[in-house]
């Protein structure tokens, strides 16, 4: 049942060199930078985005990510999710207004996966980049490389999956789209959604907590997929794998790594979820044509490559 | 096409170090602007795991027990300032000077999904 939990809002994301960062996630994804704040982060959205930012960039000696933050309807729903939240036996911080630039109120609260998530109703709307909201153009003209068109998912590793399940589903109103379940019932992936997209954040069992998988930006067509493997190439960026097809969401998809060796993802297409439709199930042992539909084989780098 | 001229020059000119693994006949030669990971995987070398190439994810750990390197910056989830200082480093993130000898020295991680995934292979 939903419980006014929109649309993932951002994530802030630790790297090592954010000039190097910044070639990654400006130069080549093409996300287009809106802000910087005293503490040296840098505010970057994606070009359809209607809010200021959904990815933070903030120097670090290690990598990964620091929190996800989703968006909700109003004010009102965070009070009452706030309350929800601590009867379920989370400790939620209250971020004041403006520790992210131009960003409401945040509710921070650790799910049993290890990771940190915010939930927030306010941040300024500067509109879609480079497109009026009247009568507006296809596209804008000046975007830069692979030209992401918004920021959509992520995927983490971390410990205590049903725990995190009853979080989602219970609490914040996410459905079970998807899921891998071992001969013994064991869940060992699940693909949660708060809208009609496959996954708005999916987890994977790991047996260290809060681990960092990947970000994911959405683009509209295959040819898109491929011409950024051919960006990826041109840069020599380090690759993980693709242009292939994932079997779980069935997305079509390409991953490669940001210099201080988060993963990146681009991918289009894929399924959809209402509220009605059961979870979609694969066996583990079929693993390997889940998350790579084509070569029907895992790399391990894919399992074990984490920040 | 000047661009392209001045890059062929440099290539020529730099000198190439030799990587050798410890206790074994194996190594590659490494250029001291391409890091010894990427130079082991252009040598077509499966010696040292690749994982993410950007010095975050910890696969690519070895100990250099011989040898000059510069180092960029490099994790502090898999190399603590004590290791960095006594040679343990991340292979994507270092540059040869000289000669190396090296050992690999991978961190161990696991999950459900991999002893599935080893299953179904």
């Amino acid at each position: 049942m939903k419980k006014g939990v929109m649309r993932p809002g951002h994530v802030q994301i630790r790297v090592l060199d954010m000039d190097e960062a910044l070639k990654h996630y400006v130069d080549l994804l093409g996300l287009i930078e809106m802000d910087r704040d005293d503490e040296g982060r840098v505010y970057l959205k994606a070009w359809t985005e209607v809010d200021k930012f959904s990815v933070v960039l903030r120097e670090a000696d290690q990598a990964g990510m620091d929190f996800m933050g989703f968006k909700c309807l109003d004010e009102g729903t965070l009070d009452r999710l706030h309350e929800d939240l601590v009867a379920f036996g989370c400790a939620v911080d209250v971020i004041a207004a403006g520790e992210l630039k131009d960003c409401g109120r945040r509710l921070r609260f650790r799910a049993p996966s290890g990771h940190d998530f915010e939930l927030f109703a306010t941040k300024q709307q500067t509109g879609k980049w480079g497109v009026d909201n009247r009568n507006p153009e296809a596209w804008p003209r000046g975007l830069q490389g692979i030209k992401a068109t918004r920021f959509d998912h992520c995927l983490l590793y971390g410990t205590d999956l049903d725990r995190t399940l009853e979080l989602f589903r219970d609490v914040l109103g996410f459905d079970l789209a998807e899921q891998v379940v071992t001969p013994d019932g064991t869940r060992v992936a699940q693909f949660l959604t708060a809208s009609m997209k496959a996954h708005d954040v999916a987890f994977i069992d790991h047996p260290e907590p809060g681990k960092f998988h990947h970000a994911s930006f959405f683009l509209e067509t295959w040819e898109d997929v491929l011409r950024a493997a051919d960006l990826i190439s041109m840069t020599d960026t380090s690759i993980d794998i693709g242009p292939t097809r994932h079997g779980l969401t069935h997305g079509k998809t390409i991953y490669f790594f940001d210099p201080s060796g988060n993963r990146t993802e681009v991918f289009c297409g894929g399924d959809y979820h209402y509220p009605d439709h059961e979870p979609v199930t694969w066996d583990a042992d079929k693993l390997g044509k889940a998350i790579f539909y084509h070569d029907r084989q895992l790399n391990e780098r894919f399992l074990t490559v984490l920040t | 096409m000047n661009n392209n001229k001045q890059i062929c020059i440099e290539e020529g000119t730099q000198t190439a170090h030799r990587i050798s693994l410890h206790e074994q006949k194996v190594g590659f030669q490494a250029r001291p602007d391409v890091s010894v990971l990427v130079s082991m995987e252009r040598a077509g070398q499966h010696l040292i795991a690749v994982g993410c190439r950007g010095g975050g994810c910890g696969q690519c750990r070895i100990r250099i027990l011989q040898g000059d390197y510069f180092s960029k910056r490099m994790s502090r989830a898999w190399i603590s300032s004590e290791q960095e200082s006594e040679g343990t480093v991340l292979a994507c993130r270092v540059f040869a000077r000289s000669d190396l000898l090296i050992e690999p020295d991978p961190p161990e991680v696991g999950s459900r999904c991999q002893a599935a995934a080893q299953h179904d292979q």
